[in-house]
């Protein structure tokens, strides 16, 4: 063998996918030519082998082994144009989207009807019309069509193996049964006419389907040798075996015979219950048989009692039982003192409002005893204990300002402020704050707007303002707390309460933010006048009404709380 | 030519061939002899008969041409002054053989007087058919050989009741119940892929059983050739702006090959046997172009994906069409695990359908395409190449290396040697490469190693000189290149540009890969 490049009988080293292999010109090498026959032969081309062999593949092959590329060329059969009224039948309606086009419709999606006329089709409709009176209207193509589909349609639901066992042509009556769901009532006059042409059709393809079907798997034998048979369904592909599909498949038997299991016992459980509730009802049935056996011996024997022993005695039963539980019951039970006479009927209303006062019974108390044991305390801590922290809060920080206040006189207060300052001590504290505390939430938005004005060192002039009306109910404690003393910007406060930080969202707040604070700024300048004003006006009246009330508190004002407001 | 035909004959067969003279009424299906063409006599064997106002037409396969070229012709263009190939009898039952070629002469004598159509006749009640089980040498009456002429003959009302009812004629001595003919007729046929297998081929013999084993685990879009339909049946077809003559055998309903014309609509593929029923679904119908996602566009054509579960009408009709042109693609089973790429061109009617290869959506022997076609009235225009070209392009995608699925037809050969030769010398004859291995080619251009392999051995470009291995790049492949690059500079080079593809590489879950339904 001098195959391999005159090497003599040397066996060619083994050449690996990996390896590197030099490129060169053919000039570089020395030509062997027998190389080429035994080349050939080795590859397979992948051509079935019957047809390798055929005279213009073997022609076109060594064409190209030979460089000869143009000589290979394959004979097929020739095309040529038509002589179809192309542009009628295909109309230029395409315009191509800037971006690739996503579809997802299918072909019977955007083929309307399926049924389509045929020359007899057309005959038959324009014998139709003509006998037609004219009045009544026409028929038209698409109406034919439609009830010619609707026809064949229903013909393949009630009939599906007509191809097999030759069922008679469907009748019209039974076409009728289907027709009021489907056709529309304009095509239902044309219906009876056009059956009788769609039974002449189905007739002559021996009641086939009258536009002719590709042909499926029909479940019979000569399904495998009928060429005609076509896009059969697949099987399920095997699955590889492997030990994990192997576990899970143990694991998913597992759980289902679990599951099996668990259904069967509640099944079980259920007939249990059932057969208790028959003994139940038979045992009843037994019991009013007696009872009516009493009755009729009561009224033989003309027995006067009280009839006791014909009804049923439950709630004596429960009257009996009901002591007994109650030391174990909680406290926040259902009010027991209704279950004396358990035979009337509680209100519902009455159990809520029972239970409701329970209920507040225990936070009034509780209360009480948190306020006792704070007494001569402030609760500093955040989200503090104390049933109105914030008041509490409120008035201690406010506290030193008092002092520094005396100056001027109180030119105006506000009750309700006047009050809780002082109440911190007073023996009637407690009432009031439960009463507040109740009241907090509605609270807050009533409070009167309420200013103070202070001198400062160097005489500086302060005006200190109180509930500007600014809606703290919606603020987190902690945050309100943050900018109590900042109330200039009140109105704006929700801008501080939004804390979603992505880039978006504090960058249109960044650009929004500066136009509008400008604005926002006037408004609530102005708003804020307006307010002051209007409780200015108030708080006058109210000082008046209030000045006596003072007189006669003041020793309990301590060291000047005077709350001054002032615009 | 003769050589090769003698050659096939001589290691094929090892029994000696039956030849004799035969007359135009005692020639029968499988019969082999000399037809014109194209001015020569060509050998070729008679697949079909069937009766036409003047005289009976044959239709018939040339030996060693494509099926495609097989074709109708009327008995003058039979040459019987040569002695005819009788077809081999099965030897599985000798004896029938004797019995039937005993009954060939008898029928010879009776030939002339017999009528046709009676024989035809005698042929269609399924008592005779169901008869014909006992012993074929029994039936020494002419209509036998009458019937068995019939095989596969396309007559109206015929086949549409019985559609082969001549082979079972033939029948094997198993079948024992008139309706089983319809099994016999798979014997016969099976019995006729031995035959084949033996004359054409040494290579492996697939019955029919093991071939549908195949098929429904395989997945495979190809058929063993001598399984399917042997006669085409569709005249010819109106696409579009063409008139085209189909090449195979197709499973349109079969009433079409009664007809001249197949209306075939451009858009959605479906088919029409009526002209005036195409017409009015040419007005109803709304689609411009395949249903599914454009994948890549560039100023020439454009790709679409086609999922074939999600649209199986359309991949039916397309699976229909391109049956016309494939030998070997099969329609045995459904379209649900493949995805369809289609190429189109476009212009203000729409999105033409040019070509297209199918995929499968998971290839377990890791092909990258099962079936690749171009429309004929489009081929010859480097279409295919740049469908081939595409293949590999999803496959860069994806990231693997790719084959296209076995077996090619002789333009897929041709067609693929060629885009593999001028990718590879494209990259070889880079000036700065002085080394490369196989491996690092499938890479660059996701083709398998043995492909790369081949394909160097094909084009002679890998030897060994000198105790190591060459690539050369031969002065034959560099001329084809610059000759290639010439064209290109004149013609503009059609290529796919990756950056137009908008495409990721489809996931599916298990229940859509799953191919029941």
């Amino acid at each position: 063998m001098t195959r391999y490049g005159g090497l003599g009988r040397t066996r060619p080293k083994k050449l690996t996918s990996k390896a590197s292999i030099p490129v060169v010109r053919e000039s570089e090498i020395d030509i062997i030519d027998d190389e080429i026959q035994s080349s050939l032969q080795q590859i397979e081309t992948g051509v079935e082998k019957a047809e390798e062999s055929e005279i213009h593949l073997q022609r076109a092959i060594n064409a190209t082994a030979q460089g000869k590329v143009n000589e290979a060329h394959i004979p097929t059969p020739e095309t040529i144009l038509s002589n179809l009224q192309y542009d009628e039948l295909y109309p230029p309606i395409f315009s191509q989207p800037a971006t690739y086009i996503r579809f997802s419709s299918t072909v019977e999606d955007c083929c309307g009807c399926p049924y389509n006329m045929t020359e007899d089709d057309d005959a038959y409709l324009k014998l139709m019309n003509q006998k037609r009176d004219p009045s009544a209207g026409r028929c038209t193509e698409d109406i034919f069509e439609e009830v010619m589909n609707f026809f064949e349609e229903t013909a393949q639901i009630k009939q599906p193996y007509a191809a097999i066992d030759n069922p008679p042509v469907l009748s019209f009556a039974e076409m009728q049964d289907m027709m009021d769901a489907t056709l529309e009532d304009p095509m239902k006059i044309f219906a009876k006419e056009i059956y009788e042409h769609w039974k002449s059709c189905r007739m002559s393809v021996q009641n086939n389907a009258i536009v002719p079907q590709l042909k499926f798997e029909t479940g019979q034998d000569t399904d495998d040798s009928d060429p005609f048979v076509c896009f059969r369904r697949r099987e399920v592909r095997q699955i590889r075996k492997t030990r994990g599909r192997d576990a899970q498949s143990a694991e998913k038997l597992r759980r289902l015979r679990k599951e099996l299991e668990d259904a069967r016992e509640l099944v079980a459980l259920v007939r249990q219950r059932e057969i208790a509730r028959r003994e139940m009802l038979s045992m009843e049935r037994h019991l009013f048989k007696q009872r009516a056996e009493v009755k009729e011996m009561k009224r033989k024997l003309n027995v006067k009692d009280d009839d006791e022993d014909l009804i049923n005695q439950k709630p004596k039963k429960r009257a009996l039982d009901m002591p007994a539980q109650r030391p174990n019951a909680p406290q926040l039970r259902m009010p027991l003192k209704a279950g004396q006479g358990a035979e009337d009927l509680q209100l519902l209303e009455d159990v809520q409002a029972e239970k409701e006062n329970e209920i507040l019974r225990d936070i009034k108390q509780n209360i009480t005893k948190h306020i006792k044991w704070n007494e001569g305390y402030v609760d500093h801590t955040r989200a503090p204990l104390s049933p109105s922290p914030e008041r509490t809060f409120d008035v201690a920080t406010f506290r030193p300002a008092f002092t520094a206040q005396l100056p001027t006189p109180p030119s105006s207060e506000s009750s309700g402020e006047m009050e809780t300052s002082l109440d911190v001590t007073s023996p009637l504290f407690s009432k009031d704050k439960l009463a507040s505390h109740d009241m907090e939430m509605h609270d807050v938005p009533h409070r009167m707007p309420s200013f103070r004005r202070r001198v400062g060192r160097g005489g500086r002039l302060m005006i200190d303002r109180r509930n500007m009306g600014a809606n703290k109910v919606e603020m987190d404690p902690l945050k309100a707390d943050r900018f109590k003393f900042d109330q200039e910007d009140s109105d704006e406060d929700h801008d501080y309460d939004t804390d979603a930080y992505s880039i978006q969202i504090m960058q249109h707040r960044a650009i929004t933010m500066a136009k509008a604070r400008e604005q926002a700024a006037v408004a609530a300048q102005a708003h804020a006048q307006a307010q002051a004003q209007a409780a200015q006006a108030q708080a006058q009246r109210r000082l008046l009404e209030q000045n006596g009330h003072q007189g006669s508190m003041g020793s309990n004002l301590g060291p000047g709380a005077v709350t001054v407001s002032e615009t | 030519m003769g050589v090769r035909d003698s050659h096939g004959e001589t290691t094929g067969t090892p029994d000696p061939v039956d030849r004799g003279f035969a007359t135009l009424n005692t020639i029968r299906i499988g019969v082999k002899a000399m037809v014109q063409k194209d001015g020569e006599l060509r050998k070729a064997e008679i697949l079909s008969i069937r009766q036409r106002k003047d005289g009976p037409s044959f239709y018939v396969h040339y030996v060693d041409f494509n099926k495609r070229l097989d074709e109708w012709v009327a008995s003058s263009r039979i040459d019987l002054s040569q002695e005819v190939e009788w077809p081999q009898p099965d030897k599985a039952d000798k004896k029938k053989t004797a019995a039937a070629s005993k009954a060939a002469p008898s029928k010879n004598v009776n030939a002339n007087k017999r009528a046709r159509a009676e024989s035809r006749d005698m042929s269609q009640t399924p008592d005779i058919l169901g008869g014909n089980n006992a012993n074929v040498g029994k039936l020494s009456r002419p209509s036998k050989a009458g019937g068995k002429e019939n095989l596969g003959v396309e007559t109206p009302g015929d086949s549409s009741m019985f559609p082969s009812e001549a082979v079972s004629t033939a029948g094997t001595p198993k079948a024992t119940e008139s309706e089983d003919f319809e099994m016999a007729d798979a014997a016969a046929e099976s019995k006729s892929v031995k035959e084949d297998h033996v004359q054409t081929t040494t290579g492996e013999v697939i019955t029919r059983g093991e071939e549908i084993e195949r098929l429904r685990t395989g997945g495979s879009m190809t058929q063993n050739p001598t399984e399917i339909h042997r006669v085409r049946n569709l005249t010819r077809l109106q696409m579009g702006k063409y008139d085209v003559e189909p090449w195979y055998f197709s499973p349109y309903p079969d009433s079409f090959s009664d007809v001249d014309l197949v209306y075939i609509d451009e858009f959605c593929l479906s088919y029409f046997d009526n002209k005036r029923a195409f017409e009015r679904h040419r007005a109803k119908c709304t689609l411009t172009h395949p249903p599914g996602n454009e994948i890549y566009r560039d100023d020439y054509i454009s790709f679409f994906e086609v999922d074939g579960r999600r649209q199986r009408t359309w991949c039916r009709n397309l699976c229909l069409l391109s049956k016309l042109f494939l030998d070997h693609k099969t329609l045995y089973y459904d379209v649900d695990p493949f995805l369809f790429y289609c190429m189109t061109t476009r212009d203000e009617t729409g999105c033409h359908f040019v070509g297209y290869f199918s995929k499968e959506k998971d290839s377990a022997e890791g092909y990258n395409l099962a079936c690749i076609m171009t429309l004929p009235q489009y081929q010859r225009r480097g279409f295919g190449r740049l469908l081939i070209s595409f293949s590999y392009e999803l496959s860069k995608r994806e990231g693997k290396l790719g084959s296209p699925e076995k077996p090619l037809s002789d333009l897929g050969l041709l067609g693929y040697r060629q885009y593999w030769r001028e990718t590879l010398v494209e990259l070889l004859i880079e000036p700065t490469r002085e080394a490369i291995s196989e491996n690092e080619l499938a890479v660059l251009t996701s083709m398998t190693e043995k492909d790369v392999h081949e394909t160097l051995v094909v084009f002679n470009m890998l030897r060994y000189h000198k105790g190591n291995w060459v690539i050369v790049l031969t002065d034959q492949v560099v001329e084809e290149h610059e000759k290639r690059l010439k064209k290109e500079e004149i013609k503009g080079a059609r290529k796919i540009d990756p950056a137009r593809l908008q495409w990721k590489p489809p996931v599916f879950a298990a229940s859509s890969r799953t191919w029941n339904w």
